[in-house]
């Protein structure tokens, strides 16, 4: 089984190398100084991407936005309609938001055909999805790093036990988990709980990719020679588990679930599409554009709301994601490419510079 | 750097070559790929539907489906069709049939002469045999328990339609040479005019030659001995498997079943105007004329292409882009505004024959009469019709009978007398006075996946929470939902009854006491009665005026009430094509497919 | 090396036979199968239940009938004997799956490849130009298609690219705003792909605005749209372009003799142009295979003959040079049967589908079948190359980012290796190694099928197969086409494991 351990870690690799736990090599990023902590490092690093920062205030903005706007654990919101109120209908449905001048007018983001107002509905879709999101993330975060990291760490029995519990899991088709979801959170789950338990039944099954990471990263730490000095220190296994390697290999976890959790929102909206996600009352952003991709034409406001908030969540958390990555891998550094481009010229061997020096050769 | 100088030099080169060339080939100098197709004159039209083909059986358990009933209509003949305005028209040319004798009830169908398969083989009383053996259930005598397994006895034939009109007939007697069948009832059936033979149900459906060949038999005449030798079959007493008829039965479930066309043409004979041509498995069947077809209306078009797309803005962006010419899409206001944007497609929005309604228990909290009135007269009718209906047809209005629709003669007068005047608007203080500060919590259930009945429960819940009602969201998902009819899950249910529009043995089903359809409980004797009388009448008027008396009792018991008729719709390009005509039943745009045409 | 490859695949069996287990009771549990059943109100409803509850074993507890299954299923060893089951139209489970297995590698194949090609390209071009505008503009697009739902793309697309384009042909008239717009587009494509000052990417985007423009006002003006084609003068223009392009990559320019083979090649294409046509109107798929064989033969040859001191160096850059030429002139032949499509009566002038695989009944040769299956395939193969993009730049241009800062790379450099041989041949390679991993693992869920694409589409491949039968709880299509993929991606996954061993010598498996 090596070879597919040997798979995983590279695998794990593209997702990213963990910082090893001694300085940073030389001559790397200008913050990598001796002295730094591995989290200022990575910090500095990170806080040095525009696109990720950009991305990481925006998310929190549309977060803000969804939350306050539409309340949350029964605290009411700033905006005055509820995402289920019946309301008459204003302007024929169609958003009174202006820009020039300004105004929000009723409904800025416009009404369905039962005057039910977007702008609460898309709040409440931005709020339900974003926890379906993180549900799925973290969840699947939880399962994927115990998982991995028992299978890693005592190796034997325990890993192919649970490595060929992975296999299993890994072929049985996702659609098929949502659809029994479907049929318990519908005969047995309240209206209002179902997203939660839809995101934790699929973040149970889509933690096979992160678990067989996990376990790459521990293969190869726990031959560390710090691992081997924590357990002649007489460090327990947990102990050893937590402290020592984990650290080591919270990069590949963070990035990994972090990007899993863009996958989970679109996968929301797929499982929507084909009437198994997030069903009605509650509402859902991939719920919400799938209901109304008919009024794609005819009353776009029905179907762009939602849709360009998926698209800016899912962008933001990519991004932020992409950051990580960057600010975890110290292999991933910008490689010098006007020196790279300098190089042949300084060297001894007379390269061709264009197409001119053909005849001449 | 050297990379970037070379790839736009080349690009120079290669862009300046592209405006020399264009101007060369468009010159012309190549030769023309020569291309056969097209179609004949009279011309090809092309229609979307939702399901795919997957059986030339279209009547058996498993071809049971609208698209399979669609292709047999074209490839059948029958005694009879169903009109858009739901009247019986009878098709003289391919034969006729008439009531001898009232008492006993006595009809005789007669096949013309010269009316066969497009094998050749006449179509004959062999096959008129065959389809009543099949309707009749004449020789089943299987028992089966509550899980649906059979314990006794056999059951020959999965006809997927209702056996209870015919299996009142005796064995028929053959005459005309051959060509008729004369079916004798045991009692009166009230449905007897659309019992046999229409197209509607698949005309006459399977050649009998082609089933007893296939079945091992010698000939048709072996196939018509062996079933006028057969007795009814009798669940008490069980006789011995038939083994031939067990044979012919297994070749009638299952033979005609393909997706793709068989290279035995004689499992796809066809005694209708069209005959299937080609087909690509779940994609398209393509019909074309069947030349030797003189019996019926002539077919303008000379070839019907079915295409087979699963969503309406999928079946409209086809139309848009002239792949199909006719669609008839799950109508929606957004899909309807769609459709009336493009230019040269005529919209059709009409009312069908289902409607929505919302029942409530007859018991739990509704066990209380005065709780079931007060329910009533908070649900916003006009408010759903105004909201799900009106954006889709300007003139729609809430339905006010449990039997009739607006289309037929008996509604308006049912309608006026039967107490659902009471209901017209929203009444919060009649219900709040019927209370009497009661507050009772009411589950409703629906189907979550059905936009227009989440709607109507979101509307239902608004109002009645209003007079002090406290609604319990009970919906469940699409497959789910109908599982629970019936259980004692929840107190109200919305959901929809399909109407057939002709025949009234539909009525017992949902509201006689324990009927299988009768999920709320609903047990009146006076309806009862009236329900068993209308079962053996024949007159029409005489049958309106009983239901009309039922309604009014179901009214009265304070049932539920209708909500609105469902809208039906299609579309086509009128600027290519003409003839097609809006029809409300499960036949759909297809019932006149002849007069289809091509313009120009 | 044979007893790892048995082992994996006897443990795949038991994985296999228990996630089919698992599966097959939780599509039994997934919903109620006489659902459609229980809210008629025909009056032969008992009856119809019944018979549903025979036709798929209802009364026999799902365990039980799982095993069934598995009786049927494991006869499948032997061809011939093959039972997977009926659906609940009675149609067999096998020739459903066959069907459907080649609709699905019809639908996604194409976008596959084209996904690998133009993502793993992106990926090192925007790892070579990290942190330029380039990547950024690259990245950002990537996860752009990549967060768009797939049904919305195809909405658009087919509104625009279909029925718009359409449009547009009956009369092929560029109006002088989408010139306009056009060459704008291009020019800020020019902009971000130049490198260099300010002023150089000016120039550039300067250069991208009008020839863009040119381009599209001569493609206007002769009515190109209306009857395409190449011509002799563009291909052979392009073909030494051509072989210029392949040179510089595979050889260097610096190698003349690689250099004049590939442009033999390229001519061998051109003066072979005219010969060659009344073969082509006889074309068939079977002798379209032989000509590009033996394309490839010309091109080998050229390169081994002019050989010089890199002789395989010459081959590659020859047969790559031929290769392309050929596809040119079989590109302009199915430009040459465009005009013939169109006014085909069954394609009424509108040539790109928004539906199906095929124009049902349409007859015609090679040629018009072939333009048939693109217009059919463009649309469901943009829509998925959009999405499937950003994987595979991302992985890539890590994997490129990763090896380019490696210790043998700065040795090559610093040894005097041109730019070119350390990127192409050093650091393309290896950065390869990983995404061969990635392809394998892929193609293995690509055979499942892309539900919602071929749902919009109207493709009945194995992902609408799998969904239909699925929400009719219907199990025995369900385990049909689980039953392929499981199968695939547990023989992809050990296809993988032993491509990145034989790739990477650091490598081995262990017996």
């Amino acid at each position: 089984m090596t070879t597919a351990a040997k798979t995983d870690k590279a695998l794990a690799k593209l997702q990213k190398e963990p910082k090893p736990p001694k300085p940073g090599k030389s001559g790397t990023a200008a913050g990598e100084k001796a002295g730094l902590s591995q989290g200022q490092i990575v910090r500095k690093r990170f806080l040095g991407n525009t696109g990720a920062v950009i991305s990481l205030v925006l998310l929190a903005l549309i977060l803000l936005l969804a939350y306050s706007a539409g309340g949350f654990f029964g605290i009411p919101g700033w905006w005055k309609y509820t995402h289920n109120q019946v309301n008459d209908l204003v302007n024929g449905g169609a958003p009174t938001l202006q820009l020039f001048p300004f105004s929000l007018g009723e409904h800025p983001f416009g009404q369905d055909r039962l005057g039910r107002d977007t702008f609460a509905q898309t709040m409440r879709g931005v709020q339900i999805s974003v926890a379906v999101m993180f549900i799925i993330g973290l969840v699947g975060g939880f399962v994927g790093v115990v998982i991995g990291a028992a299978a890693g760490y005592f190796r034997g029995f325990v890993e192919s036990v649970l490595m060929r519990l992975t296999d299993v899991v890994i072929i049985i088709p996702l659609i098929i988990l949502a659809a029994v979801l479907g049929q318990l959170a519908g005969s047995r789950v309240p209206a209002g709980v179902q997203p939660y338990v839809l995101g934790l039944l699929v973040g149970v099954a889509v933690w096979t990719g992160l678990a067989r990471l996990v376990r790459a990263e521990f293969l190869s730490l726990r031959e560390r020679e710090f691992v081997d000095a924590a357990r002649i220190a007489g460090a327990s296994s947990t102990r050893i588990i937590f402290k020592h390697i984990l650290p080591n290999a919270v990069g590949v976890i963070i990035v990994s679930v972090t990007l899993s959790m863009s996958s989970a929102i679109l996968l929301e909206t797929s499982l929507s599409y084909i009437g198994m996600g997030v069903k009605a009352p509650d509402v859902s952003l991939g719920l919400l554009i799938s209901q109304n991709q008919e009024a794609f034409s005819t009353r776009p406001w029905l179907f762009w709301w939602p849709g360009m908030f998926i698209v800016a969540i899912c962008l933001c958390v990519n991004f932020i994601g992409d950051g990580l990555r960057d600010a975890f891998d110290p292999r991933q550094k910008k490689f010098n490419s006007k020196r790279a481009k300098d190089a042949p010229v300084q060297s001894p061997v007379p390269t061709p510079s264009g197409p001119g020096q053909l005849t001449d050769a | 750097m050297r990379f970037g100088r070379t790839s736009k030099a080349i690009g120079v080169a290669a862009v300046a070559a592209l405006a020399l060339s264009a101007c060369a080939s468009a010159g012309g100098g190549s030769s023309a790929t020569e291309s056969a197709g097209g179609s004949q004159a009279g011309g090809s039209i092309s229609v979307a539907e939702t399901n795919a083909f997957s059986s030339f059986n279209s009547d058996s358990a498993k071809g049971n489906s609208d698209i399979n009933g669609k292709i047999a209509y074209m490839t059948r003949g029958g005694f009879y069709y169903i009109d858009n305005e739901l009247k019986v028209v009878r098709n003289e040319e391919f034969g006729t049939y008439e009531k001898v004798s009232d008492d006993p009830l006595v009809v005789k169908y007669t096949v013309k002469d010269g009316v066969k398969w497009s094998d050749g083989n006449p179509i004959d009383a062999g096959d008129l045999l065959l389809n009543w053996v099949v309707e009749s259930a004449f020789a089943n005598d299987a028992k089966t328990n509550a899980d649906g397994k059979v314990t006794s006895g056999t059951n020959y034939f999965d006809f997927a339609g209702d056996t209870s009109g015919l299996n009142l007939t005796k064995q028929p007697e053959i005459g005309d040479g051959g060509r008729s069948i004369t079916l004798t009832y045991s009692k009166p059936y009230a449905d007897w005019e659309t019992a046999f033979g229409g197209l509607n149900d698949g005309g006459i459906g399977l050649p009998a030659h082609v089933v007893a060949k296939k079945a091992g038999l010698a000939d048709e005449q072996a196939l018509v001995d062996l079933i006028q030798g057969l007795k009814k079959g009798d669940p008490e007493k069980p006789a011995k498997e038939n083994a031939q008829l067990k044979k012919v039965a297994d070749v009638w479930n299952t033979a005609f079943d393909t997706k793709s066309l068989p290279s035995d043409s004689s499992l796809y004979l066809s005694s209708g105007p069209f005959i299937v041509d080609s087909i690509t498995p779940d994609q398209s069947v393509t019909l074309v004329r069947n030349d030797s077809y003189t019996w019926g209306p002539e077919p303008k078009a000379s070839e019907i292409t079915v295409r087979f797309i699963g969503a309406a803005p999928d079946q409209v962006q086809a139309l848009k882009n002239g792949e199909v010419d006719i669609i008839a899409p799950q109508p929606s206001a957004d899909t309807v505004e769609l459709l009336k944007a493009i230019d040269g497609v005529t919209v059709d929005v009409q009312d069908q024959l289902a409607y929505d309604h919302i029942d409530l228990n007859y018991s739990g909290v509704f066990a209380d009469p005065a709780v079931r009135e007060a329910f009533m007269k908070v649900v916003p009718r006009q408010a759903i019709v105004d909201r799900i209906v009106k954006p889709l047809k300007q003139d729609a209005s809430p339905l006010d009978s449990q039997f009739f629709v607006p289309a037929q003669e008996a509604y308006k007068p049912s309608a006026a007398d039967n107490g659902s005047s009471a209901y017209a608007d929203v009444d919060i203080e009649g219900a709040k006075k019927l209370l009497d500060g009661k507050t009772p919590e009411v589950r409703i259930m629906y189907n979550k996946d059905n936009p227009n009945r989440a709607d109507a429960y979101s509307l239902i819940q608004e109002s009645a929470a209003k007079a002090g009602f406290k609604i319990v969201d009970a919906g469940l998902g699409a497959s789910d939902w109908s599982a629970a009819l019936g259980g004692g899950t929840y107190d109200a249910t919305i959901f929809g009854w399909t109407n057939p529009g002709v025949g009234v043995s539909g009525v017992p089903q949902i509201f006689k006491t324990n009927a299988g359809s009768n999920f709320n409980g609903f047990s009146n004797k006076e309806a009862d009665k009236l329900m068993n009388e209308l079962i053996v009448t024949t007159d029409k008027a005489k049958q309106d005026q009983l239901v009309t008396q039922i309604d009014k009792l179901v009214w009265a018991s304070y049932y539920g009430v209708p909500l609105f008729q469902s809208v039906g719709l299609d579309a086509y390009n009128s600027d290519r094509i003409e003839g097609v005509k809006y029809q409300p039943n499960q036949t759909g745009v297809f019932w006149n497919f002849w007069e289809w045409g091509v313009k120009g | 090396m044979v007893t790892y490859i048995v082992r994996r695949l006897f443990t795949a069996v038991l994985i296999l036979l228990g996630a089919s287990f698992v599966v097959y009771q939780l599509t039994a549990l997934s919903g109620d199968p006489l659902h459609d059943l229980r809210e008629s109100n025909s009056p032969n409803k008992e009856q119809l239940i019944q018979q549903r509850i025979e036709l798929l074993n209802l009364d026999v507890p799902a365990p039980v009938r799982y095993f069934q299954w598995l009786g049927g299923a494991a006869r499948c060893i032997i061809p011939a004997q093959c039972d997977l089951g009926y659906a609940i139209n009675g149609q067999p489970v096998t020739e459903a799956l066959g069907r459907a297995m080649g609709m699905t590698i019809l639908l996604v194949s194409a976008a596959a490849i084209l996904a690998i090609v133009i993502g793993v390209s992106l990926g090192i071009a925007t790892a070579l130009r990290q942190y330029s505008t380039l990547d950024y503009g690259v990245t950002f697009m990537a996860f752009l298609f990549f967060s768009l739902p797939v049904f919305w793309v195809a909405v658009l697309l087919k509104e625009f690219a279909a029925i718009g384009f359409n449009n547009f042909l009956r009369d092929p008239e560029i109006p002088l705003q989408a010139v306009l717009l056009i060459a704008l587009v291009s020019a800020v494509v020019w902009f971000v792909c130049a490198s260099g000052t300010l002023l150089r990417r000016l120039a550039a985007a300067g250069i991208g605005f009008v020839l863009a423009a040119v381009v599209l006002w001569v493609l206007s003006a002769t009515d190109w749209f209306a009857a395409p084609g190449l011509g002799l003068v563009l291909i052979a223009l392009t073909g030494v372009a051509i072989a210029f392009g392949t040179t510089l990559l595979t050889a260097g320019l610096k190698n003349r003799k690689a250099l004049y083979a590939a442009l033999i090649s390229a001519g061998v294409g051109i003066v072979l142009y005219f010969p060659i046509q009344p073969l082509l109107a006889q074309a068939t798929g079977l002798m379209i295979f032989l000509l590009a064989v033996a394309t490839i033969l010309v091109g080998l040859a050229a390169g081994y003959l002019l050989g010089g001191y890199d002789r395989r160096q010459s081959m590659n850059a020859a047969a790559l040079t031929a290769f392309l030429t050929g596809a040119l002139i079989l590109l302009d032949r199915f430009m040459q049967a465009w005009p013939a499509y169109v006014d085909n009566s069954r394609i009424k002038g509108r040539p790109i589908a928004t539906i199906g695989s095929e124009t049902p009944n349409l007859r015609g040769d090679f040629w018009i079948q072939g333009i048939d299956t693109f217009t059919h395939l463009l649309l469901p193969t943009v829509a998925l190359l959009l999405i499937s993009l950003a994987s595979y730049s991302r992985y890539s241009r890590s994997s490129m980012l990763e090896i380019m800062n490696m210790d043998y790379i700065r040795t090559a450099r610093a040894k005097g290796l041109s730019e070119r041989t350390v990127v192409m041949r050093h650091a393309f390679r290896n950065a390869l190694i990983p995404i061969a991993t990635i392809v394998a693992f892929d193609i293995g869920g690509l055979i499942g099928g892309a539900v919602i694409t071929e749902n919009v589409f109207a493709f009945a491949g194995m992902g609408q197969l799998f969904i239909q039968s699925l929400q009719r709880v219907d199990p025995n299509p369900v385990m049909g086409v689980f039953l392929v993929t499981g199968i695939v991606a547990l023989v992809f996954n050990l296809i993988a494991d032993l491509v990145y061993s034989a790739l990477d010598p650091r490598v081995r498996v262990k017996a």
